[in-house]
């Protein structure tokens, strides 16, 4: 059986080249089965039967893989702390007469684009910086040519668990892009398809970060709390290890 | 696309910020308190270590310069890396985030100008000041012993030393576990030992430096 609560959201809205604002609307009757994007979906039903413009929200495949989905609920990424993405959160977690604030994803690099919706193509440009590999044409390779220990498997696999959601981002005090850069850097790092390009990688992913404005990590782990994969901060500590190794190759 | 230099990028600049930091904390800020400790041993002992560090001029002279050099770097690497972060956070409007950052953390900019502050108030105190002599076996030597006591018979000096002694804390407690980090050791987030004793360095060290005043008023 399912419950039904009734909240009053404070919504952030902001069209381009406009001052954004806070707009408070009810959500009332809410399944506390729904999620909080099909809440959202309700309400905006709502709001365009009274002609009003629905709230914008980013979201894809709803399921907590593809990393589209996140706004900021009271000032928590995701909604929770409780390694779930906004679309995976479910309104059982929220009290009778609560009020929430959802704002976007704060940080300067991510301009908002409309209401929720920020621009996030900066992690994509980290990403064409470095985080490939380059990888022969042909026949599948035999799997067995190339062993890998089952450890350093397991520990690539929980960087590449990374989503590339910006919650990280978003949670830091800074607007460091630190944790996303260090798991792409680390997932790599890791095998021995990614060791070709390694040098170059860490150090062109870095620069890009920086050059687009992404703030400096000062090892205060909000980002690793916020993390909806619950990417740690060990990747952070290769990430520096790669670049010093990286760059004392150079000299 | 700007393209920064390796020492000048993010993770350059923290490098060299805590490389920076850790030299003063080795070469300086350890030794400073060992020759703290001699001033509960009475006049003799503390005078005596006040005469024979002035005899080893080049090594003193050397620290300096390596000093005024880590600070400078620290200073402008840490005016870079602040503002820096200054302008790539975006405010929230909504504040209730975790309760992962540390005050000290928090606080780092502002223990960090504290020390500042201090430093150069603590050269004029008893750096750059005309001392008494006195006579050490035969040969005369700086009555640093008094100097100290006398300069603590004000209560305000006292308190003074002490709150920026609480900065010195919280700086040492978050950015001994956080130059480690840097340097790539891996620093958990929980239950961290290295976090613990990072922790615990820095209170001891505190109030190690902060109980020579409070005795010096007493004595």
């Amino acid at each position: 059986m399912s419950n039904t609560i009734n909240l009053t959201l404070k919504v952030w809205r902001q069209s381009k080249d406009e001052e954004g604002r806070f707009e408070t609307y009810q959500a009332n009757d809410v399944d506390t089965d729904a999620s909080f994007l099909e809440m959202l979906d309700v309400v905006n039903e709502e709001l365009t039967i009274k002609g009003v413009e629905p709230i914008a929200f980013e979201h894809d495949c709803r399921e907590g893989i593809c990393g589209c989905c996140g706004t900021l609920v009271d000032g928590k990424t995701h909604g929770s702390h409780e390694r779930t993405t906004l679309c995976q959160l479910h309104m059982r977690k929220f009290k009778d007469g609560e009020t929430l604030a959802i704002e976007p994803f704060r940080a300067h690099p991510f301009k908002v684009l409309k209401d929720l919706i920020v621009d996030r193509s900066g992690l994509d440009a980290i990403i064409t910086a470095g985080g490939y590999v380059s990888v022969k044409t042909g026949n599948a390779p035999e799997a067995s040519t190339t062993p890998i220990k089952k450890a350093d498997a397991e520990a690539a696999m929980d960087a590449a668990e990374c989503i590339g959601c910006g919650a990280c981002v978003a949670a830091c005090p800074n607007g460091s892009a630190m944790l996303f850069t260090a798991a792409k850097v680390s997932q790599y790092a890791l095998l021995p398809q990614g060791h070709p390009e390694r040098t170059e990688r860490v150090k062109n992913m870095v620069n890009m970060m920086d050059a687009l404005g992404f703030g400096n990590c000062s090892n205060e782990y909000e980002c690793a709390v916020a993390c909806p994969k619950g990417i740690d901060v060990k990747n952070i500590a290769r990430l520096n290890r790669e670049f010093i190794k990286a760059n004392l190759k150079k000299a | 696309m700007k393209n920064n230099s390796t020492w000048l990028s993010s993770i350059g600049q923290k490098l060299l910020l805590a490389t920076s930091g850790l030299i003063m904390f080795l070469m300086f800020l350890i030794p400073h308190m060992g020759g703290n400790i001699l001033f509960l041993f009475g006049p003799e002992m503390f005078n005596s270590y006040a005469m024979h560090l002035h005899q080893l001029v080049p090594v003193v002279i050397g620290i300096e310069v390596l000093m005024l050099i880590s600070i400078s770097v620290h200073m402008f690497m840490g005016f870079r890396v602040v503002l820096a972060n200054k302008k790539a956070s975006d405010k929230r409007h909504s504040q209730k985030s975790s309760k992962e950052r540390s005050l000290a953390a928090k606080l780092m900019p502002v223990s960090g100008g504290m020390i500042f502050i201090f430093i150069i108030k603590h050269l004029l105190d008893f750096t750059f000041k005309a001392k008494e002599q006195v006579d050490m076996h035969g040969h005369m030597a700086n009555d640093v012993y008094g100097m100290v006591l006398a300069r603590f018979q004000d209560p305000v000096h006292v308190i003074f030393y002490v709150l920026f002694m609480v900065a010195v804390g919280l700086h040492l407690s978050h950015a001994l576990q956080s130059s480690l980090q840097t340097y790539g050791l891996y620093i958990p987030r929980e239950g961290s030992k290295i976090k613990l004793v990072s922790m615990l360095v820095a209170i001891a060290m505190a109030s190690t430096f902060a109980i020579i005043p409070i005795i010096a008023f007493i004595r």
